[in-house]
């Protein structure tokens, strides 16, 4: 990732605060003998890594720091392998108390409940309210780890500070697009279903994109697609390689209203298909992104 | 080489005929926004600023022209191919420049990105060139004759995209933009595409048409063409230069785009421009149109989608029963004894010490392969109080084997049916017509179990059995004919999966996985059952030896020996079709068992039929044994699927091996 990323120059004080905050939701009941979990899912792991239990065992780590980032795992989880197929005799070496999937691999199941009990927790229904769903994961989660009390603090610390984010912006926002580039001709466009809308709906704050998504809260579309909304562009990052040159000899890009009038947003890279960590850091950067660009 | 003449318009008229329907789309599009004549206006200027007036200039105009500019520029690539080669099937698609091309962005992307930021398509470039120039090493011996040409292209797009499977695999996050580019969108934001694109296509063009005379001496034969004083290898290194230049400017713009290249030339051929001239005309303006026409089609229906339809792999999936038509209607050379390598490999003196030295090493194998591993401390020896993690060890070296054993026979028989080296059960297709079914299931079912995901690759396996059967059974079952239909649905299954993957849905990470060929999800039961079913089709597969003896020596010994070719053949073929669904179903589409197995036992020596089917079954089973435990531990924790792992390993081989073929 290229190191010259837009970062907001709050971003460090966020994170030291809501590591503040996160240790102080741990404290109650960190005493307690938390149970070893392993989990297969990114979301699940933030999950876990919010509500103060670290988890034992999660997969692709290294690809965890990379795209999601934020809550960071500790040193010593042991790393399973790829999602898709954890080790397995590795993950029964470390014998955990409960293996942790989401819907995704539920193939695995018969093969992972031989080594500990597997919850399959769902995420991302079509046709649920995510915010609700994430709530809900929350508290199985915290429920699975027997800290029920980490769990309800996670939804109201996290509730409590997006109704704060809410009253600090700027009157009279204007309809939002948020896109993260696959190339320079193509983007994911977040709309109905995902977490980013969700944070939008606390927010507040209206989402231009109104279009069919995918199960997973995104539309694949040509910038050609954008051209009809007039709304502001928040663009999540990573960009891919070379894809800001490109855009400088876009056209279309260069005629879309709010790159026009630099008004664009970029935000650092967020984890769009998270839980409550996510949403919350999604929510953060978006808010100072907006008091920053308003006077512009 | 097409030489009936067909119900076809002059290529002429054809092209009228689509340009007719294009038309309309164009108009209708217009219409729909402002009306023509602000449309008309709107390609010129954008300074109207209304919406309409900038969607039409920077995306709409400029997409129609790189579509018709992408869609002449291939088709252009493919007359030349299939000039210089004589051979029909000469694409840039089959010859692997689009895969190989495909393969080099991903490295790059990974490793230097660097490179991308100046120069994206010469990294194109090199890629197509280097895997074109792959495939003419394997079918250098054999004098690039046409068949052997599009089978070692096959061959090599396969161990290609098994190598960018690997590398998705493993970063699929950083890769999903390339997974669209490599389903060839054409899809614009200015006129840069455009800028790029056309002057180059324009001095393509103009070196095709500088080649067009020297090009048409190769229509002669050898012998004619030299005494006329022409320098084949010359020309034919700049008639194929050309077309590789040609290709990896339009990949590196628009990405890859299937058919339209091979599918061009060989209408316009059947329509009846027979001369090369004509042929250079109008393939490309075929190719225009063809594109152009397909891609506003899927303008207007895919809009209301929430994923992206990419261009490129629908031609290809459109091209696919295009080919299967085609198939029938391409004159082959059937029946003449081939000239295959018979001295490759010296015969062993004595097979059966061979073979029992082979059991023994593959025992010693097993045995390790149970017993060494690293877990979270470190290289361990298996101690005699973790018996358990053989529970997970011991299904997957069972499964291992098993489909070692039965791709290697499915291999054996095939290769000796077709008498060609190249042939092998994943160029039959019938790998591909169950991982189509497979991916169909994981997407189309809400969370579905193993017995599902297994049941679904069945019966994918069986419909293309029951394809490749029926069209195959009109005069008779020809070798090539067979091998071709694989080739048309392996290049349906690769559009298949370019679709399903642009699409950045999570679960593509599922069909990934599987497509990369593990044992991992086989559990004890199922690998009893494996093994169980590769030792009674191996035993089923014994009786038919003296057919596998007489078969390679051509259809005239055979039938002069009273063997019943059709029914043979095609009684093999159904043995060959169950053992690759058996093996496919536990290790993916992708390994390479099946072809490296047989070659190595007939290095080793094997060479009557029983002894060969014995010693490819051993050597099958070594290898995946190997492969799986060196996928274990190679990068653990995380585990490299066994099929990749004996594709790597059997790639390095088969690259040593080219000088024999």
């Amino acid at each position: 990732m290229p190191s010259s990323l837009a970062t907001p120059p709050s971003h460090a004080l966020m994170a030291g605060l809501f590591g503040l905050i996160l240790l102080l939701v741990s404290v109650d009941d960190a005493h307690a003998d938390a149970p070893a979990i392993a989990t297969l899912d990114w979301t699940i792991a933030e999950t876990l890594v919010a509500l103060g239990t670290m988890p034992r065992a999660v997969a692709q780590i290294d690809a965890y720091r990379e795209w999601v980032g934020e809550p960071g795992l500790a040193t010593d989880v042991i790393d399973l392998g790829l999602r898709t197929q954890p080790n397995l005799e590795l993950l029964a070496s470390l014998s955990p108390d409960r293996i942790l999937i989401s819907p995704m691999f539920a193939n695995l199941t018969p093969r992972l409940s031989r080594i500990a009990p597997v919850d399959n927790l769902e995420l991302y229904t079509p046709g649920t309210d995510t915010w609700q769903q994430l709530r809900r994961l929350t508290r199985r989660v915290a429920r699975l780890v027997e800290r029920p009390a980490a769990g309800e603090a996670l939804i109201e610390a996290t509730e409590a500070r997006l109704a704060q984010l809410r009253e600090r912006l700027p009157g009279e926002q204007g309809p939002l697009l948020i896109v993260q580039f696959m190339d320079a001709r193509h983007v994911r466009v977040f709309g109905a279903g995902g977490l980013y809308q969700a944070v939008l709906d606390r927010l507040g704050l209206a989402n231009a994109w109104q279009r069919p998504t995918n199960p997973w809260g995104f539309s694949l579309v040509g910038l050609e697609a954008l051209v009809d909304l007039d709304a502001r562009l928040v663009v999540v990052e990573p960009l891919p390689v070379g894809v800001a040159k490109r855009l400088a000899g876009s056209g279309l890009w260069q005629a879309l209203p709010s790159v026009q009038d630099g008004t664009s947003i970029r935000l650092p890279p967020v984890w769009s298909f998270g839980a409550l960590p996510s949403a919350r850091r999604f929510a953060e950067l978006l808010t100072t992104a907006l008091e920053d660009n308003d006077g512009v | 080489m097409a030489s009936r003449p067909f119900p076809l318009p002059a290529p002429g008229r054809l092209c009228l005929l689509l340009a007719l329907p294009l038309l309309g789309l164009i108009l209708a599009t217009l219409q729909a926004h402002e009306g023509p004549l602000q449309g008309l206006q709107a390609l010129f200027d954008s300074s109207g600023r209304s919406r309409d007036a900038l969607l039409l200039h920077y995306s709409w105009w400029p997409r129609l022209v790189i579509a018709l500019l992408a869609g002449s520029g291939l088709a252009l690539a493919g007359v030349l191919m299939q000039q210089v080669l004589r051979n029909p099937l000469a694409a840039p698609t089959t010859l692997g420049v689009a895969s190989g091309a495909n393969l080099a962005l991903m490295v790059a992307t990974l490793m230097a990105p660097g490179l991308l930021l100046h120069g994206r398509e010469w990294v194109a470039l090199l890629g197509g060139g280097l895997t074109m120039g792959l495939v003419f090493l394997l079918a250098w011996r054999r004098g690039l004759a046409p068949m052997v040409v599009v089978l070692a292209g096959l061959v090599v797009n396969l161990y290609v995209g098994a190598l960018a499977m690997a590398l998705l695999l493993f970063h699929q996050e950083a890769l999903k933009g390339l997974l669209i580019w490599g389903a060839g969108s054409l899809s614009q934001t200015g006129w840069d595409g455009v800028v790029f694109l056309g002057p180059r296509l324009a001095i393509g063009a103009l070196l095709a048409w500088l080649l067009l005379r020297p090009l048409a001496v190769l229509e002669l034969d050898d012998a004619s063409a030299r005494s006329l004083g022409v320098s084949l290898k010359h020309l034919r290194l700049a008639g194929l230069g050309l077309a590789v230049f040609i290709t990896g400017c339009v990949v590196s713009v628009v990405g890859v785009i299937g058919f339209i290249g091979l599918a061009a030339p060989n209408i316009v051929r059947l329509a009846g421009a027979r001369r090369l001239g004509q042929r250079l005309l109008w393939s490309p303006l075929l190719g225009a149109l063809l594109l152009a026409t397909t891609d506003l089609l899927l303008q207007r229906f895919s809009g209301a989608l929430p994923t992206l339809i990419p261009t490129g792999a629908t031609t290809a999936a459109l091209g696919a029963p295009l080919l299967l038509w085609l198939i029938p209607r391409l004159k082959l050379t059937g029946d003449q004894p081939p000239g295959m390598a018979h001295a490759l490999g010296q015969r062993h003196p004595a097979p059966g010490r061979l073979a029992t030295g082979l059991a023994l090493l593959l025992s010693l194998t097993a045995a390790a392969a149970l017993l060494v591993g690293q877990t979270a401390a470190g290289w361990q020896w298996l101690s005699t109080n973790d018996w358990g993690v053989l529970e997970w060890r011991l299904p997957r070296l069972l499964a291992a084997a098993g489909s070692g054993v039965m791709l290697a026979i499915a291999g054996t028989i095939v290769q000796r049916l077709a008498a060609n080296p190249m042939a092998s059960p994943e160029v039959l297709g019938i790998s591909g017509g169950s991982a189509i079914a497979l991916i169909g299931a994981i997407f189309l079912l809400p969370s579905p179990g193993n017995l599902t995901l297994v049941a679904a690759g069945t019966l994918g396996a069986l419909i293309t059995l029951a394809l490749l059967v029926i069209l195959n059974r009109r005069g008779g079952v020809l070798p090539e004919r067979l091998l071709l239909t694989g080739v048309a649905i392996t290049a349906l299954f690769d559009a298949v999966r370019g679709i399903v993957l642009s699409g950045g849905d999570p679960r593509g990470q599922q069909v990934i996985a599987w497509l990369s060929g593990s044992t991992y999800y086989v559990d004890l039961n199922s690998a009893v059952i494996v093994a169980g079913l590769a030792v009674a089709l191996a035993v089923a597969a014994h009786p038919f030896s003296r057919w596998l003896d007489i078969l390679p020596l051509g259809a005239a010994t055979a039938r002069a020996l009273g063997m019943r070719l059709d029914r043979a053949r095609l009684a093999l073929l159904l043995l060959v079709a169950l053992l690759t669904a058996c093996a496919t179903l536990v290790v993916g589409p992708l390994s390479f068992v099946g072809l490296l197995a047989p070659h190595l036992a007939r290095l080793l020596g094997f060479s009557r039929a029983r002894m060969h089917l014995l010693g490819a079954a051993l050597v099958g089973a070594l290898l995946m044994v190997l492969a799986d435990w060196l996928g274990r531990q190679w990068l653990f924790p995380q585990e490299i699927p066994a099929g990749l792992v004996a594709s790597l390993l059997g790639g390095a081989y088969f690259m040593w091996g080219l000088r024999r073929l």
